[in-house]
């Protein structure tokens, strides 16, 4: 098999939730640009498939393509998809901790001495809560906010406007459109497009016995912080965004003889 | 207690600006040229650019700005070794994000009106000892700098 196709899709995520579109608020940068790939880390990117096949026309190997999908106003991808949920674990542990201490020491270690306020400051430290437009069920690293470097925000309620938060990653749930419906791509998710499990990427196995140049579409879930009776919460946004394959097929080569498609190990004229 | 009208303001957003490393190819090729692409999230605020070398960052005075790195491959390593920049300007310090070993460069900007201010990024890219700055130099721009 050859190197794995890799597809970046930054989304501006702010800017998308604000102007309701990904158009103008996507980035998308292949490793395939030395192979012909055009429009790199632009919108209207151009991916260059390269097949390969036999003396019978058959297609030789696989290509493979993977989608991952980042945002430019949260932390980055080299963090663990579960980042989150581990911090708001943690900082729980360390709240629960300080209760534990005021509790033990019967509110007599409390900062200024009076235990009403340290529960207080444990309490806002605790976070700003949000809860999901799904109803009660909710996803432990989703009902806190966490910052660009990874805190916790606590609740500042005395503050206009949202905190400044890590937007939650953006949650590619399907690839559609030209080059799956004619079956130029055959697309996979792997993991499951909800807030729990973060929908980790899509892959798709490419038939290059078809070359051409083929559209396909990326459906992505953002998640908006709003503002409601009771209290905030995260409303998913669906959005679009289309893209383009270049899919070439040429004559499989041993890279040892030389040999082309011909029977014999030799090299071709 | 009364809240001032300062507490009460909204708390302006940093500026993420990510650098988008090819390692393979940079490794291959010995240089960031056609390799690197870099992003910020100010785009509505006048920044230009995106997605090249040449990022135009636009701030203001008070501005944070966080610097980050991703790889093309998800098993590639790439981090930032180094910023140099104008230290009056801002003064860029590296951080770890809180129970990981990922860094990211964290930065001020102390001034408006700083024209136009090109810096360097170098990176460490690979499991080797490959250190590789940017080909050209991004900016920052603030003020009545033209872009």
């Amino acid at each position: 098999m050859s190197q794995q196709l890799a597809i970046i899709v930054m989304i501006d995520t702010e800017n998308a939730l604000e102007a309701g579109t990904l158009r103008g608020n996507t980035y998308l940068v292949d490793n395939m640009r030395r192979l012909g790939s055009r429009g790199e880390c632009s919108g209207d990117l151009v991916s260059a498939v390269v097949g390969g096949h036999w003396s019978n026309g058959g297609q030789a190997q696989e290509q493979i393509l993977n989608w991952l999908v980042g945002s430019l106003g949260s932390v980055p991808l080299t963090l663990p998809r579960n980042y989150h949920s581990h911090r708001v674990h943690r900082h729980d542990s360390r709240s629960l901790q300080s209760l534990g201490r005021l509790a033990d020491a019967g509110g007599a270690n409390a900062e200024d001495g009076d235990p009403l306020t340290e529960v207080r400051r444990i309490h806002r430290e605790f976070g700003a809560r949000i809860g999901t437009a799904r109803g009660r069920h909710r996803h432990a690293h989703c009902d806190r906010l966490m910052d660009l470097t990874g805190r916790i925000v606590p609740e500042e309620s005395s503050r206009r406007g949202d905190p400044v938060h890590s937007h939650p990653a953006p949650v590619l749930v399907d690839l559609c459109g030209e080059a799956v419906e004619k079956k130029v791509i055959h697309p996979a998710q792997y993991g499951s497009p909800d807030q729990d499990t973060d929908g980790w990427y899509w892959s798709a196995a490419v038939d290059t016995s078809r070359p051409g140049t083929y559209s396909y579409t990326m459906v992505v879930e953002l998640q908006q912080l709003v503002r409601g009776p009771a209290g905030r919460t995260w409303r998913p946004r669906r959005m679009s965004h289309k893209a383009r394959l270049n899919v070439t097929s040429t004559p499989m080569r041993n890279g040892f003889t030389g040999a082309g498609i011909g029977y014999l190990p030799v090299p071709s004229p | 207690m009364d809240v001032s009208e300062q507490d009460r303001a909204p708390v302006r957003r940093p500026i993420s600006i990510t650098s988008i490393v090819d390692c393979v190819g940079s490794l291959a090729t010995g240089t960031l040229h056609e390799n690197l692409y870099l992003l910020d999230s100010n785009r509505a605020g006048g920044s230009t650019g995106q997605g090249t070398p040449a990022l135009r960052t636009r701030v203001s005075r008070g501005d944070r700005l966080l610097w980050t790195v991703i790889t093309l491959e998800c098993e590639a390593f790439a981090a930032i070794e180094d910023i140099r920049i104008d230290t009056g300007v801002c003064r860029p310090e590296r951080h770890t994000y809180p129970d990981s070993d990922v860094a990211y460069w964290t930065a001020t900007v102390a001034r408006d009106d700083i024209g136009l201010v090109p810096y360097e990024i170098t990176f460490r890219i690979g499991p080797g000892e490959a250190s590789m700055t940017t080909p050209v130099p991004p900016a920052l721009i603030g003020g009545t700098s033209p872009d």
